[in-house]
């Protein structure tokens, strides 16, 4: 390591006798910056770029973004395969509803919140780098805001794509725009919900926990338990053929939260047992205040978390 | 111009008061918080960096306050924590173009500023590499780099010799003195080493127990006393008996003597009779007070008032820790 | 502690000092101690009471839809108990006793000490397979009891079941745990993934899973035919005690030669 005491001293720069030539090039001295300080917008819009690249492992090693990218294609490839089968078979319509496609490739949605929520909060909790975050003209709020909406970002560009995907192939099938516009517009609210849903669950557990492998794995139980448990008890009331009962167990799990919401307010077909989705309007709107009300105090739980970290 | 001015300020917890009417006036300059540990110095950055709201009392950073100012504030100052706090898989480049990003410069203002500070702090091509290399030098440098590089008015500096080894600690100080005279920029050095302090700051505010003991410059801590120290290798009791038939007031002081300076002429009676002894004179150099001694007991310094018999050794009415008393160090 | 004796010439010759003793056995009452401390701090002991109290809302709720049903309840407590929640708790409970030791470092103060890493081991399974026993095998018992009031002895059954599941499993994580330090996303997986989808679905996958060598026992105990395993009682019983053998073993060999990681 050079000497730093040769290279920062300001002034008419002669050279140190001794001194290579290169060594002149250095003296520039310090520089003040004059320049524009964008506000807090703008580092929030940086927080925010940042953690959605991350999301997909652009701008990081190689190794991170193998399981991004991976989910991705995964995700992406029934849609491929249907709208190949949809236009060479002449089929009349998509094989599978535009809301139904995430309902059904929910354990690839679930894999990569399980794996990129902790990628995105836990680093900067396990190597202390929040302090530095606050210490600058920043609030709690912006951090919080930034990294729920790239998490929630990346989780929508993740659903949205196959949906596109399938949008594309229909009208290349020349199936009616309508109904396939109509269609695509219902998948695109719902996937937004669940962006948030997901997003916001995934970050509350993530930031729990400084180790990452923990939020992992916590992650994963949480979404795969909750729905397992749903949906056996599902089934043993439907075997009850308590068909009311089912719709309302449907708001214990995230899944089935969105997939009950949208079913009563999208008017898609219901992936419970027996299609028996909300049982009446009240409970529709239950779905929908606790979908909002998760979300919100997800938001919530992660402005307390922050609270406690912002300086050590 | 004062950089920090804090007035009566508190900070109270519900179990322990991290801070008690603190009023203090820092000046530009490199200014050095000295305290121990739990003494309230991370508290007070906090505060003054707007993050944590104060009990009582009332501060101000540049000439903002930190209650209601408190984001303009953090853009024009630059902070260093004490722990460690980089990622290791991303480059210093990378991280400190980040947060330069996040100080709201624009991307390619922030790169260029980013290659400016890590060249003068000292980093040259392992900022490329992955900071889990680092050394903890390295590492020191990359987190000033990152408190610089937003060029702030003041930067607040935690512990930053904290981990370094001797040689280490002479760079790092060397740096920050630099930032100061180099590049303009006012810094507060938080620190429990004293003698470091010493060497590079201009003024010294010291925090016990949340309180202020003492404000004032560097010189004034460490001025000379009226006393002089002499260290022969043999025959101490000797010297000390021709010394005072002579008629000068000394005192034994381990193997030191203690001579009270009495005038120019005070140097040659102890040459002369050293010479006549035939001993070596090992030492003979004039006394400087060490910021430590504001730790000791006070007893300890009466002691010395005493023995020094009204030979004046401390401005004393100055030296004594004095609770709530902010001195300008002008 | 060194005594002096008088060697010729009145020259004091410090005898050599006494070697402690290296402590054997199978439990050491110290390790004990701080593992299960270290198991039952507050975050763990959650996680540990969640997954039980989670089982019993279930079949609470089954129970009140459906009223008693051996074959529900059979379906219940392997899909539930002996498939999710057992494996889970084994997790919890296998990888928490060293994983988190090994991960901040902190293994080395146990490790310079005069125990054999033999002993280290062994405490530490048996506390692990205390405090998962203890939160599978009780829980299990309730659930049965709520869901069909040991009908077919059902809930007994399967209460052993799970707690000779528990056993293997403790001793299968906590070796996963020495090993990699992803021992908790390893044994997730292997807990979801493994035992509760392809140890049910495929044919050839079902001789090789825990969850069905404990089946083999349950349905030894059990009265009726609810239960059925695709092993039998011996071969069950055999891979489950060389199972939990072989994991113990290779833990204390692979604890000899533990290397400590840095930063990933």
């Amino acid at each position: 390591m050079t000497q730093p005491d040769v290279a920062a001293v300001p002034g008419p720069p002669p050279a140190a006798p001794g001194a290579s030539p290169t060594d002149v090039i250095h003296n520039i001295g310090y520089r003040e910056y004059e320049g524009p300080r964008l506000g807090r917008a703008y580092a929030r819009k940086s927080l925010f770029s940042q953690s959605l690249r991350g999301a997909y492992g652009l701008g990081r090693s190689a190794k991170s973004k193998v399981l991004p990218m991976i989910l991705l294609g995964a995700m992406c490839a029934p849609a491929l395969i249907m709208v190949a089968v949809t236009v060479f078979t002449h089929m009349t319509h998509l094989p599978v509803a535009y809301t139904r496609y995430a309902v059904i490739l929910q354990a690839v949605i679930t894999l990569f919140v399980a794996s990129q929520a902790p990628q995105s909060v836990s680093r900067d909790l396990r190597f202390k780098t929040t302090p530095l975050y606050f210490s600058r003209p920043i609030e709690r709020i912006d951090y919080v805001a930034a990294k729920f909406a790239a998490l929630a970002t990346a989780l929508f560009l993740l659903t949205a794509l196959p949906l596109l995907i399938l949008y594309v192939g229909a009208l290349l099938a020349k199936l009616d725009f309508g109904d396939q516009t109509a269609g695509f517009a219902k998948g695109l609210v719902s996937v937004v919900l669940l962006s948030l849903l997901f997003a916001g669950i995934g970050l509350v557990i993530a930031a729990v926990t400084p180790r990452r492998g923990f939020g992992v794995a916590a992650i994963i139980a949480v979404f795969v338990i909750s729905y397992g448990a749903v949906s056996s008890v599902q089934g043993v009331a439907a075997s009850q053929e308590n068909y009311d009962v089912i719709g309302w167990l449907g708001l214990f799990s995230p899944i089935t939260l969105i997939d009950g919401f949208q079913t009563w307010f999208l008017g898609a077909q219901s992936a419970f047992p027996e299609a028996s989705g909300p049982p009446n309007a009240g409970a529709g709107l239950v779905y929908l205040l606790i979908l909002l009300g998760v979300v919100a105090a997800c938001f919530g739980l992660l402005m307390r978390r922050y609270r406690k970290v912002g300086l050590s | 111009m004062t950089v920090i001015a804090t007035e009566s300020l508190s900070k109270r917890y519900p179990r322990v008061t991290a801070l008690d009417r603190l009023t203090v006036d820092v000046t530009p300059g490199v200014t050095g918080l000295v305290g121990a540990n739990g003494a309230g110095k991370s508290t007070l950055i906090k505060i003054l960096l707007g993050l944590s709201p104060a009990t009582e009392g009332r501060a101000r950073v540049l000439g903002l306050d930190v209650a209601t100012d408190g984001a303009e504030i953090r853009g024009l100052v630059g902070y260093m924590p004490e722990h460690d706090c980089l990622p290791p898989d991303v480059s210093a480049t990378e991280f400190v173009v980040h947060m330069a990003r996040m100080s709201g410069l624009p991307p390619t203002a922030a790169r260029e500023r980013t290659a400016d500070t890590l060249r003068h702090v000292g980093l040259y091509e392992e900022r490329y590499r992955p900071m889990g290399g680092y050394s903890t030098g390295m590492k020191q440098r990359v987190k000033l780099a990152q408190a610089l590089v937003h060029d702030p008015k003041l930067v607040l500096l935690d512990e930053p010799t904290n981990g370094l080894d001797p040689a280490g600690r002479d760079e790092m100080l060397g740096l920050i003195r630099r930032v100061h005279t180099d590049f303009g920029i006012s810094v507060l050095v938080t620190s429990h080493l004293l003698g470091e302090l010493e060497r590079t700051s201009d003024h010294i505010v010291v925090i016990d127990g949340g309180k202020l003991l003492r404000a004032s410059s560097t010189s004034e801590f460490t001025q000379a006393t009226a006393s002089l120290a002499v260290e022969v290798t043999d025959r101490e009791h000797d010297l000390l008996a021709m010394l005072d038939a002579a008629g000068l007031t000394v005192q034994a002081s381990g193997h030191l003597l203690l001579v009270d300076i009495a005038d120019d002429g005070t140097y040659d009676l102890v040459r002369d009779a050293v010479a006549q002894l035939g001993v070596g004179l090992a030492r003979m150099e004039q006394r400087r007070h060490r910021i430590a001694e504001l730790f000791t007991d006070e007893t300890d310094e009466t002691d010395e008032t005493d023995a020094g018999d009204g030979a004046g050794t401390t401005p004393a009415a100055a030296g004594t820790a004095q609770e709530g008393d902010g001195r300008d160090a002008a | 502690m060194s005594t002096t004796a008088a060697g010729p010439a009145g020259v004091h010759t410090p005898n050599p000092p006494a070697l402690a003793p290296v402590q054997a056995g199978i439990y050491h009452a110290t390790v004990g101690r701080l593992t299960y401390r270290a198991l039952l701090g507050r975050r763990r002991a959650l996680l540990l009471l969640a997954l039980p109290l989670l089982l019993l809302v279930i079949v609470s709720a089954v129970r009140a839809l459906a009223g008693q049903d051996d074959t529900t309840t059979a379906n219940l407590l392997q899909g539930f108990a002996l498939s999710a929640m057992v494996p889970l708790i084994g997790v919890i409970a296998g990888t928490g006793a060293i994983g988190p030791e090994i991960d901040d470092g902190s293994i080395v103060y146990l490790l310079a000490k005069p125990i054999k890493r033999a002993t280290i081991i062994s405490t530490k399974l048996l506390v692990a397979m205390a405090v998962s026993i203890a939160f599978c095998a009780i829980p299990t018992l309730l659930a049965g009891f709520v869901l069909n009031g040991n009908g077919q002895r059902l809930a007994v059954a399967f209460a052993v079941a799970a707690a000779v599941a528990s056993v293997a499993y403790s001793a299968i994580f906590l070796m996963l745990g020495v090993i990699t330090r992803h021992a908790v996303v390893v044994g997730l997986v292997y807990a979801l993934v493994w035992e509760g989808v392809i140890g049910n679905v495929v044919p050839g996958a079902r001789t090789l899973s825990v969850q069905q060598w404990s089946l083999a026992v349950a349905q030894h105990l059990s009265a009726g035919s609810a239960v059925t395993s695709d092993v039998s009682l011996t071969t069950g019983v055999v891979l489950l005690v060389l199972v939990t053998a072989a994991a113990t073993w290779f833990a204390v060999r692979k604890l000899a030669t533990l290397k400590l990681a840095g930063e990933e």
